[in-house]
């Protein structure tokens, strides 16, 4: 099987800030990365660990410290903007209400680097534009402008900008900050679709691990200390990168659900006997309120969660005594 | 630094004493009922100018100077004392001067030119400025150091004339200056004196405010005489004029860009006019001296005018072309009679129009008769007007 | 749409040139001021050399300028993304103010004036290369700042206080002048349509026209721009040749103006926003044309007030387009037809 070529690849990589004649600050490095088209690239991790500064760096909007940086096998130090822009384009996190624009107006903006002098649109611009609005389904706001879009629509049609200007790889800065659940859904979806659909490569730095961890074909996990680990999200679970990555700040990983522990354990031990969405909820509740879930039956506390026809009841047992509840809410004010 | 240390609060408060003593003292002498003051022996004789009067008193002169008209009018009072004398009661607001006045301060080249007609100008011992001078006197003084430049009104340098201890400061005044902007000066106890000469709007009433100058250095009858010559000869040269059998048309002044500003028929421009027998469209015009006309208003007359007089600071037709090409097209231009009144100018730049002029309006007018009607005047030679070629 | 919006403002501009040429303090009768417009011939002297010399000029020269003032405004308000930029917010026309202060305020010397008239310059011309060298003096400045620099914010900033420093200069100036300097600069910084005839009318139109055309050959990159610099560089502008750009074309647009009608205020700033309400977009290719005709109109109704029809004075221009411009503006932004402008 013939080996695809990387989109995006980086050889020892370092990137950082360069303040004049002072010696550069590097937060993070070295990193070799590989980029393949048609795949959805996640990029995560805790704040300030250099998402952001890695993002410009590989678009061509910062320099890069050290190492090398290559697109479709080009130096992309050496090229143009104007040739970087047929290859990548951005949705950012930059405001951009201003201006008197029209969705459509900035829409078409995304084929910047093929219309004409004058920025006249040729048939085939206009086919790249009305591509980019059926894919993220803007097709409703058109005629509006920028300042009555809700964020999750405006986000949506940065990233038909982005689609307009056609390149092979879409680089997005935190596309679901600010984005109500609903749109974040939408949005994480919509990304997934498109890698597959138009076989572009998508890479999105993001807050979103539990949305990421369902979409992403590939994650790359950044750590504070300037690392980067990267792979299929589930082996970059199982093999504890994850829980590695984000150990530091105090959070707990359970890799049996794929979610973060909020409480610590408790103190108290209970089991809870049941199975279906009534026994996982129930357990839920008592982690919440305080008890350590045990293993069997020899706790002391123990509740039984029975499901019949879709009704609920419960049935605590204590030291002998035994009480029964059709409502949750009673259980837990008994305990 | 001790002339300093006793001149200023020391002065001010010896001042302060004497008139108290006065006050007290004339207030034990005086006979019940009645005030005591000194008795006036008579006024200098003012023809022309409406902006001062002087009065005559036993042991002083008083000057009253008027700015604004009518129901407005405001006047300064000043009382000139001779060394030693007793200042005067019921004169608070005034202010003092010593006469005859030594060590003078002047802000205006029109200053100069009184000293000069009274033959005082080597009291100068302060100027505004050293470029608009053209007394040869007072040049020489400068050169030999004797001169100290205070700096232009608004900007001078209070430390600097308090420690000249000047006998007087004259300054321009203006209908909304007050004393009170120099009130640094006279606490330290400099005279000041605002002078409205250039307020008067006849060219004789300006020019006698020499006899101000007159007052100040007891030279009254010097400058009395002169002043009478240069009257006589104005009023014949004006009878001549308004005589003239045929009126040439004229403009007066430079455009900038849209607007023309013009003399109206207040302005002391207007009287010479008058006097040189013109025809001048706004020679009736009431106003407050000068009219803001828009170019268009003045391009037709300037294009019938016979002569184009004042046009600015302009030396050659090449000037006046260089401003603005449209000027070529008026009348004058194309017939060359355009005069200026920069003949007598002086290689540091300082017009003596606005000097000695000031105190010659009779060559002025002379100058225009000329000009208007050659043949009227065929032996006078140009004195401030050349023509522009 | 937009060709009904053309045509009634071509119609305007049509109606305001005639207005503007037909009104002033002398009292022409229409069909005498058309005659001398088409047949110069009249029985009136006088009126042929108002309205060919006085007046047409005018007109003409306040169509320049209200082209150029608002497309430099335009191209200031999209570079900083600012609805408030306007063709003297670099600067610019304080530099150009900074040459005609030195002329003028130092001119009373003699010994100046000979020395200048050695090099064949006087008069009027004297003003206006003056005016363009402080003009290209703060461009330099500007742009050589700005090349290093590379947050558009601080290249305004820097603009802002550089153009506040040349005015503390004059200030400084003034403030040791005598009166009359004084009145002859003051005259000067009310701006004025009336004085370019000529061979100066000539070069002004050649110089607002080639602004004109590099501003509407940078349309592509003015709309980038609008997204900020990020998007702009992503897709594939040089952010930094074309801030070049814009500054140098601006710069000839501003300067050239001002070098020849003194500062004329307003009209950069209110005219764009007149202009993005009216057509309701934000692409430069059909902006740039719609602020020239916008600001044509907008600058002949100034003239045509400034004029007071009838009276014998004449108000200074600068007065007027801002009391008959900031009203429309407000009208047009908060008013009743609620067309949002930025």
């Amino acid at each position: 099987m013939a080996v695809k070529q990387p989109l995006l690849h980086t050889a020892g990589l370092t990137i950082g800030y360069r303040s004049g004649k002072n010696p550069a600050k590097v937060i993070a490095g070295p990193l070799n990365l590989d980029l393949y088209a048609g795949q959805l690239i996640c990029l995560l991790g805790p704040n300030g660990c250099g998402k952001s500064t890695l993002l410009r760096t590989v678009s061509g909007l910062q320099q890069a410290v050290g190492g090398s940086i290559e697109l479709e096998g080009k130096n992309l130090a050496k090229l143009k903007p104007a040739e970087i822009a047929r290859l990548i384009s951005l949705v950012l996190t930059d405001n951009v209400r201003s201006g008197n624009l029209d969705v459509y107006s900035l829409i078409s903006l995304g084929r910047y680097p093929y219309s004409g002098w004058l920025g006249i649109l040729s048939q085939q611009d206009k086919e790249a534009i009305d591509r980019a609005i059926t894919a993220t389904d803007t097709v409703a706001f058109l005629g509006r402008k920028l300042d009555s879009l809700s964020d999750g629509e405006c986000q949506k049609v940065m990233l038909a900008r982005a689609m307009a200007q056609d390149t092979p790889l879409i680089i997005l800065d935190e596309p679901t900050a600010h984005l109500d659940l609903p749109s974040r859904i939408q949005l994480m979806r919509l990304l997934h679709q498109l890698a597959k659909d138009t076989n572009k490569a998508i890479l999105i730095s993001t807050h979103e691990l539990d949305l990421a961890l369902q979409v992403a074909d590939q994650i790359w996990l950044m750590s504070s200390g300037g690392s980067l680990a990267a792979g299929l999200p589930e082996e970059l679970v199982l093999n504890g990168s994850f829980q590695q990555a984000f150990d530091k700040d105090g959070i707990d990983f359970d890799i049996n659900t794929g979610t973060f522990h909020i409480h610590t354990s408790g103190r108290k031990s209970i089991s809870v006997t049941g199975e279906g969405p009534a026994a996982f909820w129930t357990r839920k509740a008592l982690t919440r309120i305080g008890y350590a879930l045990g293993p069997g039956v020899d706790t002391d506390e123990q509740v039984l969660v029975t499901e019949i026809e879709g009704v609920a009841s419960w049935t605590y047992k204590k030291q002998g005594l035994t009480l029964s509840f059709d409502q949750l809410k009673e259980l837990l004010t008994v305990l | 630094m001790m002339r300093k240390l006793n001149y200023s609060p020391l002065a001010g408060l010896f001042s302060c004493v004497l008139v108290f003593l006065l006050l007290t003292s004339s207030c034990k002498q005086a006979p019940a009922g009645k005030k005591h003051t000194s008795a006036k022996t008579g006024s200098a004789e003012i023809k022309y100018a409406k902006g001062f009067t002087i009065d005559y008193y036993d042991s002083y002169k008083l000057i009253s100077i008027y700015s604004g008209i009518g129901t407005q009018r405001d006047t300064a009072q000043y009382v000139l004392l001779p060394a030693g004398a007793k200042a005067p009661e019921g004169y608070q607001k005034a202010q003092l001067i010593q006469i005859p006045v030594k060590k003078l301060v002047a802000m205006a080249s029109t200053h100069v030119a009184q000293a000069d007609f009274a033959g005082v100008a080597n009291e100068i011992v302060g100027l505004g400025s050293f470029k608009y001078i053209t007394s040869p006197v007072v040049r020489k003084n400068i050169a030999a150091g004797k001169v100290k430049d205070v700096g232009v009104d608004g900007t001078m340098n209070d430390e600097v004339l308090i420690s000249m201890r000047p006998g007087l400061v004259i300054v321009m005044g203006n209908p909304d200056a007050r004393l009170s902007k120099y009130e640094t000066l006279s606490a330290a106890g400099v005279p000041v004196m605002l002078n409205s000469e250039w307020l008067e709007t006849t060219p004789l009433g300006r020019a006698e405010w020499v006899k101000v100058m007159a007052a100040l250095t007891n030279t009254e009858k010097l400058v009395n005489a002169k002043f009478d010559v240069i009257e006589k000869e104005y009023k014949k040269l004006a009878a001549i004029g308004r005589s003239a059998k045929t009126k040439p048309s004229i403009i007066s002044g430079m455009p900038f860009k849209g607007t023309w500003n013009v003399p109206d028929g207040d302005s002391y421009m207007a009287e010479f006019f008058r006097d040189a027998g013109v025809s001048y469209k706004w020679i009736n015009v009431k106003g407050k001296g000068s009219l803001p006309l828009n170019f268009e208003t003045v391009a037709p007359e300037a294009l019938k005018a016979d002569f184009w007089l004042n046009p600015g600071y302009v030396d050659s037709k090449q000037d006046i072309q260089a401003l603005d090409g449209r000027y070529a097209d008026f009348k004058p231009f194309k017939s060359g009679n355009i005069f200026n009144f920069n003949k007598r100018v002086n290689d540091l730049g300082s017009n003596d129009y606005w000097e000695s002029g000031a105190v010659n309006p009779q060559l002025i007018l002379g100058d225009l008769i000329k000009i208007l009607h050659p043949e009227l005047l065929p032996d006078h030679q140009l004195v401030y007007y050349k023509q522009l070629n | 749409m937009n060709k009904i919006k053309i045509l009634v403002l071509l119609s305007l501009l049509v109606i305001a040139f005639l207005l503007d040429v037909a009104l002033g303090s002398v009292h022409i009768p229409v069909k005498e001021v058309i005659k001398v417009l088409f047949t110069p011939d009249s029985v009136n002297e006088s009126w042929i050399y108002i309205v060919e010399k006085i007046r047409l000029p005018k007109a003409l020269t306040a169509i320049i300028v209200g082209c150029g003032l608002s497309v430099s405004g335009l191209q200031m308000q999209t570079l900083f993304r600012n609805p408030l930029a306007g063709p003297s917010v670099l600067g610019i026309t304080a530099g150009a103010s900074l040459g005609v202060a030195l002329v003028m305020l130092s001119a009373g010397s003699i010994t100046s004036l000979y020395t200048i008239k050695e090099l064949g310059i006087s008069g009027s011309w004297l003003i206006i290369i003056a005016s363009s060298l402080g003009a290209a003096l703060i461009m330099v400045i500007i742009v050589s700042i700005s090349s290093s620099l590379k947050d558009n914010v601080i290249v305004l900033i820097v603009g802002v206080m550089i153009g506040n420093i040349t005015l503390s200069i004059i200030s400084i100036w003034q403030y040791f002048s005598s009166p009359e300097l004084i009145k002859d600069y003051l005259m000067w910084t009310f701006g004025s349509l009336g004085g370019v005839t000529g061979n100066q009318l000539v070069i002004l139109a050649t110089v607002v026209f080639a602004g004109l055309v590099i501003s509407f050959l940078s349309s592509k990159l003015l709309d980038a721009l609008l997204l900020g610099d990020n998007y702009a560089r992503s897709m594939g502008l040089t952010v930094q040749r074309a801030r070049l750009l814009i500054v140098l074309s601006t710069s000839v647009l501003a300067g050239g103006i001002t070098a020849f009608c003194g500062p004329i205020g307003f009209i950069g700033i209110a005219v764009p926003h007149l202009a993005r309400a009216l057509f309701n977009t934000s692409n430069h290719r059909i902006l740039i044309p719609a602020c020239c005709l916008v600001g044509t109109v907008l600058m002949l109704i100034c003239d045509i007030v400034a004029q007071l029809p009838g009276s014998q004075t004449v108000l200074p221009i600068n007065v007027i387009t801002a009391l008959v411009g900031s009203p429309v503006v407000i009208w047009i932004i908060a008013g009743p037809t609620k067309l949002r402008g930025f």
